[in-house]
């Protein structure tokens, strides 16, 4: 019994931070690019990033088959490199939280980026900073609350992830049985015991989630 | 060595007319030089100041032309030559003193010292602190500081590099009356003590006359005049400039009737008026305006010496005078021709005449004090 709460409980969480790392990573880096940049196909780039976000998570599911599959472009090559699959495995379930979270990430950066005022990162360069000292001094520490809020929603989406992760990683009992997919399964086994405390950590994990994100947003704000 | 600017630029203004705002391009197209002197940039919005700025601090690139400061290309068209804005040696103070909210005064100017060693850094931002009087403020943020001292902070992490050229872009325009005047004065010993060209922007008209060694006014991205003060303020060279620095009495009906070698003076004709004036280099028959300052006029009692027959003098009747506190404005309509004066004279004087509407007195306009161009 506990064994059917504590590992969907810390594969869940587990696949959540993997993914929310690198949903931070590149997502401020894109935010930035998008919010700084232009480029010839930046629209076409910004609607590629946010698709996820109003694609039926069994296209996302679908599409991301046919890209990591054994046939698929990506799953190809780590089959030669690595001579496995990833297809049913937990770093699938990453795949499947990374691509639906990372819009959440972007956008709000992004928001957040955009207001930042950009004579202060002129003043910078003339200083004699480059475009990476003055980003990492300057312009990401005054949008470190969007970044932070971005963050919270990403890792919060990543927990709930359900269409894309059954499609990629299946429901494999101690490997990819996410607390979402239990409690599904749960549900359809009729074991309404086990599905109810999963619907309450659930719910708790996303109440602290909001509480979070509450919290950044009321944190005091830099007078300008 | 110097600042040697000749640069053309388009650049966009928003103009409002009555509802809807419109936005239109200029060229700003100026070549001037400068020594180690404070430099005043004196023109009105949209004249392209702030534009020339972000050309001479690689912010913003050129069409085309040449910029080099202390003898180093900073930019040229030609030669393909742009150096990115942290090569370019120079300070700039923001309008809104950009500084960065997120790090103390001391943090703030340490920011243009990266390649400093750890030591001379330290010293340099009390040397800083202490070139400014600001020793106090050091370990403040931002948000803590009065808009005087904010100005400071941004004049320190400018200097603190040791730049070639200092930008300084409306560096007063936030600031109380008070401040403004202490803060003026300062700016001028300093620039005396970092020896530095110093490139001041401004559309104050008494703090241009108040720092400037030379003021250089633009007027539609031209230059329109580059003079010390004294040559804008007396032998404006055009309309623009003449507009700019106040003179209000302008006549643009003149032509030079005579010229005196021996007074060095000419006689101009406007309508039916004659009047006597300082010129640069006029040759008879010459179009030209004139003006002077509402200041400068001196007015008299009829009866007082000094008749109709006296060069530069008028009777005139008193058409309306308007209480503007220490000062009093007075319209005149002189009585044997057809022009309008306004004159601006100490409200202290004006009551020692006695002066009322419709009263008649003579004005007198002084040689020197006659502007023509």
């Amino acid at each position: 019994m506990s064994d059917q709460i504590w590992f969907p409980l810390f594969i869940t969480l587990w696949i959540a931070a993997i993914s929310s790392l690198l949903v931070l990573c590149s997502g401020v880096f894109i935010a930035y690019i998008f919010a700084r940049r232009d480029f010839r196909g930046k629209e076409l780039a910004e609607l590629f990033v946010t698709l996820p976000l109003i694609l039926p998570p069994t296209v996302i599911g679908y599409l991301l088959v046919i890209l990591v599959g054994k046939n698929g472009f990506l799953g190809q090559l780590v089959y030669n490199v690595l001579g496995t699959g990833i297809l049913f495995t937990w770093q699938a379930a990453v795949i499947a939280a990374y691509t639906v979270s990372l819009p959440l990430m972007v956008r709000t950066a992004q928001a957040a980026i955009e207001i930042v005022d950009k004579e202060l990162e002129y003043a910078a360069y003339i200083l004699g900073r480059t475009e990476l000292e003055t980003a990492l001094l300057i312009t990401l520490p005054l949008a470190k609350r969007g970044i932070l809020a971005g963050l919270v929603l990403s890792f919060a989406r990543a927990v709930g992830e359900f269409g894309a992760t059954l499609m990629l990683a299946g429901n494999i009992p101690g490997k990819t049985n996410t607390m979402s997919i239990s409690i599904y399964s749960a549900f359809q086994a009729g074991n309404n015991e086990l599905a109810n405390i999963l619907v309450l950590v659930l719910i708790f994990i996303s109440l602290l989630s909001i509480a979070l994100t509450g919290k950044i947003a009321s944190r005091g704000k830099f007078e300008v | 060595m110097g600042v040697k600017v000749d640069i053309r630029k388009c650049y966009h203004e928003a103009e409002s007319s009555g509802k809807r705002e419109t936005r239109k391009a200029f060229l700003l197209d100026v070549s001037f030089e400068i020594e180690n002197e404070l430099v005043v940039l004196f023109g009105p919005s949209g004249s392209g100041k702030t534009t020339l700025f972000k050309c001479i601090s690689g912010i913003t690139e050129p069409d085309g032309g040449k910029i080099t400061v202390d003898g180093k290309v900073y930019y040229n068209k030609d030669k393909k030559i742009n150096l990115p804005i942290q090569k370019r040696n120079l300070g700039y103070v923001f309008q809104s003193y950009t500084l960065f909210p997120h790090m103390n005064v001391r943090k703030n100017i340490e920011c243009g010292l990266k390649s400093w060693e750890k030591e001379s850094r330290e010293e340099r931002v009390m040397e800083m602190l202490s070139l400014l009087h600001i020793e106090e403020l050091e370990t403040r943020y931002p948000s803590q500081l009065s808009g005087g001292q904010k100005q400071r902070v941004a004049m320190a992490r400018a200097l603190a590099p040791g730049p070639e050229l200092l930008l300084l872009d409306e560096p007063f325009s936030a600031l109380d009356k008070e401040i403004r005047t202490e803060l003026t004065e300062k700016i001028k010993n300093l620039q005396n003590k970092i020896g530095i060209p110093v490139l001041f922007i401004t559309h104050n008209l008494e703090e241009a006359f108040l720092l400037a060694d030379r003021i250089l006014v633009l007027h539609g991205g031209k230059v329109q005049q580059f003079g010390t003060p004294d040559e804008i303020f007396y032998h404006p060279e055009n309309r623009h400039v003449a507009e700019l620095i106040g003179l209000s009495n302008i006549f643009d009906d003149a032509w030079v009737e005579g010229y005196d070698e021996a007074s060095r003076s000419a006689v101009l004709k406007s309508g039916d008026l004659r009047i006597r004036v300082n010129p640069l280099n006029f040759k008879p028959g010459d179009k030209v305006s004139w003006g002077i300052h509402p200041e400068n006029m001196t007015l008299l009692l009829p009866g007082s010496g000094s008749e109709d027959k006296d060069e530069n003098t008028y009777s005139a009747y008193v058409s309306s005078i308007i209480n503007k506190g220490p000062k009093k404005k007075i319209t005149l309509k002189l009585a044997r021709h057809n022009k309008v004066l306004a004159a601006e004279l100490p409200a202290q004087f004006v009551d020692t005449l006695k002066l009322s509407t419709g009263d008649l007195c003579l004005v007198k306009m002084e040689m020197s004090k006659v502007v023509a161009f």
